[in-house]
């Protein structure tokens, strides 16, 4: 195969020119196509990547240029610290009930969204808005719908009268509120893409499963949760699989929002490692607490990997 | 996080000069959203200076500073001046990114005392002697800040502070017959208005700079601190004890929820928005309102720092503290330009509006008289009580001085925590007490590791 | 689900009444009209095949029989009842899709047995229906087997399979061959009609071929632009096509049809035969000149023209094998037509006309 490959490129090397029998020889091109990629990868993701393992066991500091090994040092400190555990919690009871949340509302979303409407193109273009959007530029939004003195939920709940005179709840301020007001904030931010994958997935499922359970005398209820459920459960693990990584790795919302208060509350490992790692100067420090949103991310990969073996096999 | 990390080059740019330069002065705003842009410029042989700021909270000044001095300044020096102004909230992650390329501006402008940068930055000790010769001392409060007397290195130079005053409603301040001279004052009245009224005292309990400040004037006046004046851990007293008791009973008293989500220009709106009875602020929050004609601002009043069972004690509210790196391309340029800046800090000072306080005294002469009759304020005299700031005010590290172990602190937000987890009543005084301490050990056992302190 | 139930258990009443029924059904979308005004009966136990070419609406009458589509206007009866408003579920009719619309991520097992677990069956039951029916194809060997796993031709089966599995009251048929090689087809073809014989069940059946439709029907409907044109058996679609229509479309090759003052007159391939083997009597002829043959095996397929009319017409004869008259091209030969296989058909309505003859 590729010696035929070769062999054809090679008697066409004499016709076209360069760039067409480039394209056309399969074992430049190959590698060709793929070096972006490996070099976006190696430099802007395995570089930093090893550069933050390496920093997680020094005591170099945003200001330090010499660095002294010191082994376990950082971790150990990590370890003792309260605030770790509280932002490690945080940062999975985020993730946990944002993804559940989002996983509900996308999955109904996507269903309303593949039935034929008239002005669907518009309520689509709404959907994905915030996907578009800055995350920064929308959680600046966001920071203003729960402000403690502006806030427009409150200001809308006391008008149409579900908070009485005295109900002001505080979003940002009151702990359960705020990781609450965070969640959803998430959920805004990923909703979009969890629907536009898991709509993709519905609309590559044939009509004619659809109306073969419809015949076969399946209600709607269970024609979406032995047909189409089913049928999209790979595509929505992989949006799913996204969520966990923009949610437990995002560090703006949060920072935007809270800062991690009120008292700590609402710290995350990313907000924790960027506040002891550059405002606080422990680089070393930041870049120990950054690394445990390894363990998770490697199993976020390995399941991916997985995933895609199984799928190619399909 | 790993992205944050910039690509860190062991060798300084060797003779060649830097092209990437971050565009957008003047674009803060969009800067905190969108991140700088970076493009390239071809290398050019004639002398640059790059100045690295803030967007100042009084627009005006960044008008100054950008469009009139540093044109001038570069015009007689034969030097092109490069002003970016970034978001407050971004230069620690800006100054980082600097030192780990090694590539960067020539002189940046800290909001806080930098000391975590000792090693990379130049004693700027020949431009404090150069300004002592022709104004006199610095004040106390700029060389607590930018001295390290372990090394005996001034890590940065302070050209001005932010005064860190009271403001409070004269109108309902004055319907229950009281000014808030001292914190029981501010309790006590404070109390009143709000039950009275229901507008609370809007004194923050929250991750941000203006509840980082006012907690430690409230240690500070009751004879707490989180050092000792030898850069010795002191948060353990019963001092701070009393003073975290007294911080609950006036959350639970005078104030709501609300300052637990605060950042730092809540206080700003709640005060302007006629919602609060007391802040702890620079003189923003009178001048926004005087700059966007919201009548309120005449029933504003300032006050100096509120007395405690100790002394009577405030902080400055931003220290400007400017570095210029090792290397840098320009440093004497740079240097040139701090004292410069001082010969004409009057300038600075009337165009930050009496933002920015002078470090060198003897550079207005008249402040006196020139706070005493504002044009914009009502009543003119309101910013005379700044007069005497020096006597109140002090640095963060009182009565040590600034250090790698204070700072961090600050910017984790131990105090800040420490005080609203008592507030709220999540942990008890004493608890919340053990905690800070807890990770303030750790914090002071690394920084000494790392002989920084 | 259970009016569905119920309905299986009481198969074998309902089977007793099994008549697929459309009365005056119309069918609109946004600017066609896809089917337009049919009126049509299956019998009970008949096979009824819905014939016509792509877009003569034939799969959207079906899909409404179905309860897929809902009728524009008009009704659906199945069983004596009319269910035009009725979900699929409450229809207890069985489907057959082109695709074969087998449940991947099911085994052969599942897809079988979805119908039934649908319905609410008891498991033991369900145990049994379903060994039935995998019996019924051969195809117990699949049972644990997912559809991505089998050919074409088993895919098929199993589709069968799980329509029969409930003993619906009537099937229907989508084109379920057309994905089948040819060979494999011709086999299909048979089973499926032993299949409808020994179920006895009604069965509707959507094809636009003719071969299929002939072979299996035992009435045929044929359908063009939303409209019934004809519908009979095999025999009488191809011996007395009601229009041109049908004429044409049925039959390989098609009828000859010549052109007249105001009318077309018709008769196809096989009867129009040299003419000393055309038969005594009454017969018409036809100089034919003839400008190619093809050997076909069986038969001969004999191209040329009409001569002596105004416009030359042409016309195409079919002559079995058997037949040793020497036929050459370029040559010009007697053929004649037996007068009672000519028909004529309107030349601006295209019906056919009776009686006048020439």
């Amino acid at each position: 195969m590729t010696s035929e490959a070769a062999a054809l490129a090679g008697k066409e090397h004499s016709g076209p020119g360069f760039w067409s029998s480039f394209a056309d020889n399969e074992r430049w091109l190959w590698p060709a196509m793929l070096a972006p990629a490996v070099l976006y990868i190696v430099l802007l993701v395995g570089f930093p990547f090893f550069l933050s393992i390496y920093y997680s066991f020094t005591d170099v500091t945003v200001g330090g240029r010499d660095l002294h090994f010191v082994g376990l040092q950082n971790f150990n400190r990590i370890l003792e610290s309260s605030t770790f555990w509280l932002a490690l919690k945080n940062t999975i009871i985020l993730t946990v009930i944002s993804q559940v949340c989002i996983l509900v509302m996308a999955s109904i979303l996507a269903q309303a969204l593949s039935v034929n409407f008239r002005g669907k193109w518009l309520v689509r273009l709404l959907i994905l808005l915030p996907w578009v959007a800055p995350i920064a530029l929308g959680s600046i939004g966001w920071l203003w719908i729960f402000d403690s003195i502006y806030s427009v939920i409150n200001w809308t709940g006391r008008a149409i009268g579900i908070l009485g005179p005295n109900d002001w709840p505080i979003w940002l301020g009151q702990p359960n509120l705020a990781m609450a007001s965070i969640i959803i904030v998430q959920i805004w931010r990923i909703l979009p893409l969890a629907t536009v994958i898991i709509l993709a997935g519905l609309t590559s499922i044939p009509q004619d499963l659809h109306d073969a359970a419809a015949v076969d005398g399946a209600g709607p209820f269970r024609r979406y949760f032995q047909i189409t459920a089913p049928l999209i459960r790979p595509i929505t693990l992989v949006a799913v699989l996204f969520g966990i990584i923009f949610t437990f790795t995002d560090l703006i919302v949060v920072f935007v929002l809270t800062r991690g208060g009120p008292y700590d509350q609402t710290q995350v490992l990313a907000t924790w490692a960027y506040f002891t790692g550059i405002q606080g100067g422990d680089l070393a420090g930041g870049a120990a607490i950054s690394l445990f949103l390894f363990p998770v991310l490697v199993a976020v990969a390995i399941i991916f990997l997985r995933f895609a073996r199984r799928t190619e096999v399909l | 996080m790993s992205e944050e990390k910039p690509r860190k080059s062991r060798n300084p740019a060797t003779g060649i000069t830097r092209r990437t330069v971050v565009k957008g002065a003047g674009a803060a705003g969009l800067a905190a959203s969108a991140g700088p842009f970076f493009f390239t410029r071809p290398a050019q042989a004639a002398k640059t200076l790059r100045i690295l700021q803030w967007s100042h909270f009084i627009p005006g000044y960044d008008k100054w500073f950008n469009t009139q001095y540093v044109k001038e300044w570069g015009a007689k020096n034969g030097t092109e001046v490069i002003v970016d102004n970034i978001n407050l909230g971004l230069i620690p992650s800006r100054a980082a990114a600097e030192v780990s390329a090694q590539k960067g501006h020539d002189l940046v402008m800290f909001l806080a005392p930098p000391s975590v940068y000792e090693d990379q930055v130049v004693d700027m000790k020949d431009v404090y002697a150069e300004c002592e010769k022709r104004y006199g001392k610095p004040i106390d409060l700029a060389v607590k800040s930018t001295y390290n007397p372990k090394t005996k290195k001034y890590f940065a130079f302070s050209d001005s502070f932010v005064p860190d005053p009271v403001n409070y409603r004269t109108d309902l301040w004055g319907d229950i017959g009281m000014t808030p001279n001292s914190w029981d004052d501010v309790r006590a009245g404070g109390k009143k208005i709000k039950d009275k009224t229901g507008i609370p005292i809007g004194i923050g309990l929250s991750a941000e700079l203006d509840t980082a400040m006012a907690m430690r004037a409230l240690m500070y006046s009751f004879g707490a601190s989180e050092q000792d004046a030898e850069g010795n851990l002191a948060i353990n007293s019963k001092e701070t004890l009393e003073a975290i008791k007294f911080m609950k009973a006036l959350f639970q008293e005078a104030e709501t929820p609300e300052v637990l989500a605060w950042d730092p220009s809540s206080n700003n709106r709640q005060m302007l928005a006629g919602r609060s009875s007391l802040v702890l602020n620079a003189i923003s929050v009178t001048r926004t309102g005087e700059n966007d004609k919201l009548p309120i601002h005449e029933k504003i009043a300032v006050s100096k720092a509120l007395q405690g069972p100790v002394r009577r004690i405030g902080l400055e509210h931003v220290m400007d503290c400017y570095v210029i790196w090792k290397f840098s391309e320009n440093i004497d340029g740079a240097k040139k330009f701090l004292v410069d800046y001082i010969d004409n800090f009057k300038q600075g000072f009337m165009a930050s509006e009496f933002y920015n306080f002078p470090c060198f005294s003897q550079t207005v002469p008249d402040l006196k008289q020139l706070i005493s009759k504002d044009a914009k304020a009502v009543p003119a005299d309101k910013y005379a009580v700044l007069a005497d700031v020096l006597d109140w005010a002090t640095n963060v590290g009182y009565p040590g001085y600034s250090n790698a172990a204070i700072d961090e602190t600050f910017n984790t937000w131990v105090i800040n925590t420490m005080f609203a987890e008592a507030a709220t009543g999540s942990e008890t005084p004493e608890n919340a007490l053990k905690r800070a301490e807890t990770k303030m050990k750790a914090i002071w056992t690394k920084w000494k590791e790392r002989n920084m302190i | 689900m259970e009016a569905s139930a119920a309905a299986v258990e009481c198969n074998e009443n309902l089977n007793d009444m099994a008549t697929v029924e459309v009365r005056s059904i119309r069918k609109e979308f946004a600017e066609t009209c896809a089917v337009d005004g049919i009126d049509l009966l299956a019998k009970e136990g008949e096979f009824l095949v819905l014939l016509g070419p792509s877009g003569c609406g034939k799969t959207t009458l079906m899909r409404m029989i179905a309860g897929l589509e809902q009728p524009t206007a008009g009704d659906i009866v199945i069983g004596g009842k009319v269910v035009t408003h009725l979900p699929p579920r409450a229809r207890n009719i069985a489907m057959v899709f082109q695709s074969y619309a087998l449940y991947p991520h099911m085994t052969v097992e599942g897809n079988i047995s979805f119908p039934l677990r649908a319905a609410g069956m008891p498991r033991d039951q369900i145990e049994r229906k379903v060994a039935w029916a995998a019996k019924m194809f051969g195809i117990e060997r699949f049972l644990n087997r997912k559809p991505r796993q089998l050919s074409g031709g088993e895919r098929q089966r199993v589709a069968l399979a799980r329509a029969v599995v409930r003993e619906p009251v009537a099937f229907l048929l989508d084109e379920p061959l057309s994905n089948l090689d040819a060979k494999l087809r011709n086999s299909a073809r048979d089973e499926l009609k032993h299949l409808q014989r020994e179920l006895a069940t009604t069965m509707i059946y959507v094809s636009h071929d003719q071969a299929e439709a002939m072979g299996l029907g035992d009435r045929i409907a044929i359908l063009n632009q939303g409209k019934l044109c004809q519908v009979g058996t095999p025999q009488e679609i191809y011996r007395n096509p009601v229009d041109i229509f049908t004429a044409t479309f049925i039959g390989s090759p098609p009828m000859n049809l010549l052109e007249d003052k105001d009318s077309y007159t018709g008769f196809r391939p096989e009867d129009f035969l040299p003419k000393e083997i055309g038969a005594d009597g009454n017969t018409v002829s036809f100089p034919f000149r003839v400008t190619r043959v093809e050997y076909l095996g069986a038969d001969r397929l004999v191209y040329g023209a009409i001569e002596g009319r105004t416009a030359a017409t042409h016309v195409i004869s079919k002559m079995p094998t058997m037949l040793r008259t020497e036929v050459k091209a370029g040559q010009l030969y007697d053929f004649s037509v037996r007068q009672e296989d000519i028909a004529r058909f309107d030349r601006s309505t295209g019906a056919r006309l009776y009686g006048a003859r020439q």
